[in-house]
């Protein structure tokens, strides 16, 4: 379902004799994460604040479920739009419990439901209320700043938000972690999120679909994957810069491709079993499991070479693990830090869900080109 | 701070009563001892006392209006205008205002009042537009952005945010406007002045330097308690 | 402009004159003297923080007298006349000199003092060579602050016989002569704008050089 619609919109600025934002037609689907990418004056940010009115668009129209944006009253548009801009923007006079609370005041929801929708909120982004709710945003740092910005903006459940480089005034691993933390709760949200960055790892990261934009125009609107594998043009591919393969791997999880699974073996088998097992195996490795089903280590033709006459005495621990949604790039990491030519799968409870070789990651990126 | 303030607060009540009682027991002359008695100085007080805080209070809302109006979106061509005419007004002492308007709507008490209230609004104005003006514009995007109409971003945002410097500019407001009283005098408005204007045209020390240590305590006195209104607003974010 | 305004600069202008160079005199020289006195003192405040902490309140506790206040405490010490003026019009010109010349010098990145120690500059040869320079802006600001102000307190120092524009204003209440009044209020705004942008322009031509 289209959430937003973006028809032949244009923005000039008065005084300026270039336009901001040269026809954009773009459409975002609903519970999608539709990222804006560009360098910076390419138009990105305009973009953003002329769908809450904060920019009027000097012509063409921006349909919000099917509503023309110009047509709805701009505070009532604003209250249920959920906004997060780059400079965060706390009241640095009220608490941290007012400054989520501020969209909360003013709908003039009853004072204990505010409170509580408060705490819920703050802990969804990882503050303890108890903790945070008095203090001053003086008092936080920067990361923690951001978070707040975030829970202000949720507090109402919008279905739609606005977000300007959210995750931009803290380092790298901060960053990191709360943009992990971000798609987690997108997960449950299924928001229609428009977002606009510059960093295009960071694009290819959160965004379901990508628009590149440059001097105000769109120049691709994809998938990641479509993005890396299909750039439009020369600016898109050097926009999304080198190691494209690499990227790739980023995209694609170790539950998404098909894997060979490995013959199992208990502890009390014997040694003659488990030579035969590793024999038929394809990778050469057979896996050793509890009575639980769960993957405790594994044998290959090296461990044979022990003394011991049952699994439990020969077997190795299993090392090289990867969980389902892994990507494929940490997959390979791994393997290339243990030297191994393949990782092993295993699911939340520790159970082996097949092994991943070098040659299955060759194929799925092949496959998908 | 906050007790710097009150040793000054304490200090110049203290002092003014102490001058007072000096002067009131060593007038140094029959002439000065007309003026020089518990009555005539109560009265002179309650004059000066009064026309500061009438002109305040009104120049206060005159101004802070003002000031609103004068950083709204759709006067920000008007800003430059009113900037200039504002520095320009300030190169006006008080004293030329007091006279102009004495010579249209003759002596007393009101002439000084509206005299003084005109030459207060100055300094509120300035600070309510500086004050405004210096908000972080991120905050009031971010408050407008989310949906808080133009009333709430006034009343929730900016005001409470621009409080201290409005308040700093209260302050100045009103120390020059006690030093401005003590020159309405001059046209006939009672007040503390009395006593120097007086002392000044038959030649009485005594007078002169009684009215000179009481205006000046009562300057520094309101001063330092306006400065303890305004810490405390700072304080609070 | 009214006729009879017109005609009241035209007959008295060598009065007007005079009273202008008067005007003129004492806020240039009391600015002088306050600049000498009030940069020094500024200096000093910046080396030793105790003398700051009475300098600054002090000169700030004399900006909320009024001016006639003060001018009346003068008298007994120096009567009536241009000397009570003149001090009158120091006192009030040191504040902003005094602050701003302690603020700039305070305000300039310690990294620059810090590195022309490094080099082996003495603290006589920074001072001059560094500090001085780089505060000059802000004590100009300060500079140009007092000598705007004076020139409207000096209005008042006719009251205590030391002449000026104030003359002007007395006489005109005194005889209700409107006139004469409002030439007196222009002459003494438009001193004082003259001095602000003039010395504004100073300002830009002194520290031009500076990045």
């Amino acid at each position: 379902m289209i959430k937003i619609k973006y028809e032949n919109v244009v923005k000039q600025f008065p005084g300026s004799d270039h336009l901001a934002v040269d026809n954009l037609n773009m459409e975002v689907h609903e519970g999608e994460i539709c990222i804006l990418v560009g360098p910076s004056g390419c138009g990105k940010t305009t973009s953003m604040k002329m769908t809450n009115r904060i920019f009027e668009h000097t012509s063409g129209h921006i349909y919000i479920d099917g509503i023309d944006n110009r047509d709805i009253n701009p505070i009532q548009l604003r209250l249920g739009i959920g906004y997060v801009i780059q400079e965060i923007g706390l009241f640095p006079h009220m608490s941290i419990a007012d400054n989520v609370a501020t969209v909360l005041v003013e709908k003039k929801w009853p004072k204990n439901k505010i409170r509580q929708r408060v705490d819920e909120m703050l802990n969804l982004v990882g503050l303890d209320p108890k903790i945070y709710s008095h203090r001053r945003p003086s008092g936080l740092s920067g990361g923690q700043r951001q978070r707040v910005g975030v829970a202000r903006a949720l507090a109402s459940d919008p279905p739609v938000m606005l977000m300007d480089e959210p995750f931009g005034a803290v380092d790298p691993i901060t960053r990191a972690r709360l943009q992990n933390e971000f798609l987690r709760l997108q997960e449950q949200m299924k928001k229609t999120i428009i977002f606009v960055t510059h960093d295009i790892d960071e694009a290819i990261k959160m965004g379901d679909r990508i628009a590149v934009m440059r001097h105000g125009q769109l120049v691709q609107y994809a998938t990641p994957d479509d993005l890396l594998s299909m750039p439009a043009n020369e600016f898109v591919s050097s926009l999304v810069g080198g190691n494209r393969s690499i990227k790739r791997l980023n995209l694609i999880r170790v539950e998404d491709i098909e894997r060979y699974s490995p013959p199992t073996v208990a502890e009390g088998d014997s040694k003659i079993k488990v030579a035969e097992a590793v024999e038929d195996s394809k990778l050469g490795v057979a896996l050793v499991v509890d009575d639980q089903g769960k993957l405790i280590g594994t044998v290959t033709s090296t461990d044979l070479k022990r003394n011991g006459d049952y699994v439990k005495d020969i077997y190795s621990e299993a090392h090289d693990l990867v969980g389902l949604e892994s990507t494929l790039r940490d997959t390979l990491s791994i393997m290339l830090g243990y030297g191994e030519g393949y990782a092993l799968a295993v699911d939340q409870d520790g159970k082996p869900r097949g092994a991943v070789s070098v040659d299955d990651i060759f194929s799925a990126v092949k496959d998908n080109e | 701070m906050n007790r710097q303030n009150l040793i000054w607060i304490t200090a110049s009540f203290l002092l003014s009563v102490a001058t007072i009682f000096y002067f009131v027991n060593n007038p140094g002359g029959k002439m000065a001892a007309r003026l020089l008695n518990f009555e005539t100085i109560t009265k002179a007080y309650q004059q000066h006392i009064l026309m500061v805080f009438v002109a305040s209070a009104a120049a206060i809302i005159v101004s802070v209006s003002l000031g609103i109006l004068i950083t709204r979106p759709f006067f920000s061509q008007w800003a430059p205008i009113v900037d200039n005419i504002v520095n320009i007004a300030q190169t006006i002492p008080s004293l030329a205002i007091l006279a102009l308007f004495f010579t249209y709507l003759g002596r007393g008490f009101s002439t000084a009042v509206f005299a003084l209230w005109l030459y207060a609004l100055l300094p509120i104005l300035r600070n309510t537009s500086a004050g405004i003006q210096n908000i972080s514009p991120g905050i009031i995007e971010a408050a407008r952005g989310m949906g808080m109409s133009n009333l709430h971003i006034l009343t929730r945002i900016e005001l409470p945010l621009a409080l201290p410097v409005i308040m700093g500019g209260i302050r100045t407001s009103a120390v020059i406007t006690v030093g401005a009283a003590a020159l309405a005098s001059f046209i006939g408005a009672g007040g503390l002045g009395d006593l120097i204007v007086t002392g000044l045209t038959v030649s009485r020390n005594t007078l002169v330097v009684a009215g000179g240590i009481l205006s000046a305590l009562l300057a520094i006195f309101l001063d330092q308690v306006l400065d303890l209104i305004e810490n405390s607003l700072r304080v609070r974010q | 402009m009214s006729q009879t305004l017109w005609d009241f600069f035209v007959t008295r202008q060598d009065m007007l004159l005079g009273l202008v160079l008067e005007h003129v005199g004492i806020v240039l020289l009391a600015v002088a003297i306050a600049i000498v006195i009030g940069v020094t003192l500024g200096l000093l405040s910046s080396y030793y923080l105790t003398l700051a902490s009475i300098i600054l309140p002090f000169t700030q506790i004399m900006m909320t007298v009024p001016s006639i206040a003060l001018l009346a405490l003068f008298i007994p010490i120096f009567g009536t006349g241009f000397l009570n003026g003149l001090i009158g019009l120091v006192v009030y010109s040191l504040l902003p000199i005094v602050r701003n010349t302690y603020i700039g010098i305070k305000e300039i990145d310690k990294g620059i003092i810090e590195a022309a120690q490094g080099m082996g500059m003495s603290e006589r040869r920074i001072l001059l060579k560094v500090k001085i320079p780089l505060a000059l802006p802000v004590i100009l600001a300060g500079v140009r602050t007092a000598t705007v102000m004076v020139t409207g307190i000096a209005a008042i120092v006719s009251a205590v016989g030391a002449g000026g524009l104030g003359e002007l204003i007395f006489r005109g209440i005194a005889r209700t002569y409107r006139d004469m009044i409002i030439a007196g209020t222009i002459l003494i705004s438009l001193l004082g704008i003259a001095a602000d942008y003039g010395l504004k322009a100073a300002e830009r031509s002194l520290t031009k050089h500076q990045c």
